[in-house]
């Protein structure tokens, strides 16, 4: 149990897929421009990311090794696909804001790198809690990012108008660049706060 | 040689296990998405005609002029058997890919309303066409697409003379610009080929003779 746990918190801070293994990034600069998109592009994710490392973990001995790309991919597509018609069925204004994103998650680096380095390897209790850690660690740091970005691009979060009237939207973090920017900062702070946490984690050892 | 042939039946039996759930998946999620785009076209039919009581299908029958504005569909909005004017859904390049905009006619060939359904430009900039708390003119309250409502066909529909642009979005407001006159142009000729609306302007529903809705489609626009 306290292993299962350590893997589902592995993802969030210590092995961020965005913020520390630095896979999965053109979504996360490209639908960060408001909290609605990332948010919904986390979840999305996570749900790929989840019924993926299920599937391939539980047929992990019978996929052959040097045909395990290709059924990969077919997996990960029909989940995709999946979430693409339910989204379009169920929810959708979500899904017209988020485009061509959803049909994306196929080629997102961050679900092919779990399913080859964690899923496939691992039994299905652990592939669950480490597509769960991962999921949440993709989508905090998208939500964060959405929220800066529309907070001072657009003067809300969430569609909620929070800034006062005066406010002149700063143009820039809606743009591409002021999505760098932010990401860049994201990332430092995700180092600072991993150094104090192995510095606390020493002093109590 | 049964090796390779084992990894390729191992491979084809999971393209038939992916097949097989998205073809449940589609199946079920099938009526749902046709429902929810019918509703959606609807919703923006009423919007655009809000006296309108039924709307006919004339999408085969109507064609635009201008190559890179396709005519997706087109509904004659009706009350108790007399037209109001006709809503044409057409699609065209903008700066984020292709928008989709429902142009309402009014029986003078004046434009009712244009409704933006579908939008992928830059959020905060171009994505400003869509947001009905951006206004193109502060005092009175007209969003950009809302500047569109009432103007006639025969306006010139020049960005930045007759048609106020979006802050930093020039592209955008010309898109839809050509769009909104490719649409409406479509629409009024049509209007005037089924007799609907005869040459000169303000009529009104009455002098609707009742056999246009079986005229055949306009010929100028067809072809090339």
């Amino acid at each position: 149990m306290k292993s299962l746990w350590k893997t589902f918190k592995q993802g969030i801070i210590y092995e961020n897929p965005l913020l520390m293994l630095m896979i999965g990034l053109c979504s996360a600069l490209a639908v960060t421009s408001s909290v609605a998109n990332g948010l919904g592009m986390g979840l999305a994710m996570t749900f790929v990311l989840l019924f993926s490392e299920i599937v391939i973990s539980i047929f992990r001995k019978v996929i052959p090794n040097s045909v395990r790309i290709p059924i990969f991919i077919i997996i990960i597509a029909a989940f995709t696909t999946m979430v693409d018609l339910v989204m379009k069925a169920y929810f959708p204004d979500l899904s017209k804001s988020m485009g061509v994103f959803i049909p994306l998650i196929v080629v997102n680096c961050i679900i092919m790198g779990r399913v080859e380095a964690f899923a496939s390897k691992q039994g299905v209790l652990p592939a669950i809690f480490d597509s769960l850690g991962m999921g949440l660690g993709y989508t905090w740091v998208m939500v964060a990012i959405s929220a800066v970005r529309e907070l001072l691009g657009n003067g809300s979060v969430a569609g909620i108008p929070l800034m006062p009237a005066s406010f002149q939207p700063i143009l820039f973090f809606i743009l591409p660049p002021g999505g760098f920017l932010v990401f860049g900062l994201f990332i430092s702070f995700n180092i600072w706060l991993k150094g104090r946490m192995d510095k606390t984690a020493k002093e109590r050892a | 040689m049964k090796g390779t042939l084992k990894l390729g039946i191992t491979l084809a039996l999971f393209a038939v296990g992916a097949c097989a759930s998205l073809a449940v998946v589609y199946t079920v999620t099938k009526p749902q998405i046709e429902a929810q785009d019918q509703l959606a076209l609807e919703a923006s039919l009423r919007d655009l005609f809000p006296e309108g009581e039924e709307f006919e299908d004339i999408s085969a029958s109507i064609s635009s002029a201008n190559d890179a504005v396709r005519i997706s569909s087109a509904f004659l909005a009706k009350r108790g058997g007399a037209p109001l004017g006709l809503a044409v859904k057409a699609a065209g390049p903008s700066y984020g890919g292709q928008a989709v905009l429902l142009v309402g006619v009014e029986l003078n060939r004046s434009i009712a309303g244009v409704r933006i359904l579908e939008l992928n430009d830059t959020a905060g900039l171009g994505a400003n066409a869509k947001n009905p708390g951006y206004y193109v003119d502060k005092a009175n309250k007209v969003t950009f697409p809302g500047q569109f409502a009432g103007k006639f066909i025969t306006d010139p529909f020049v960005v930045k003379s007759d048609v106020v642009a979006i802050t930093a979005s020039t592209i955008t407001s010309t898109s839809l610009t050509t769009i909104v006159k490719a649409a409406a142009e479509a629409g009024a000729l049509w209007l005037e080929n089924s007799a609907l609306a005869p040459p000169a302007d303000q009529n009104s529903a009455a002098s609707y003779s009742g056999s246009a809705a079986s005229e055949s489609a306009p010929e100028a626009t067809g072809g090339n």
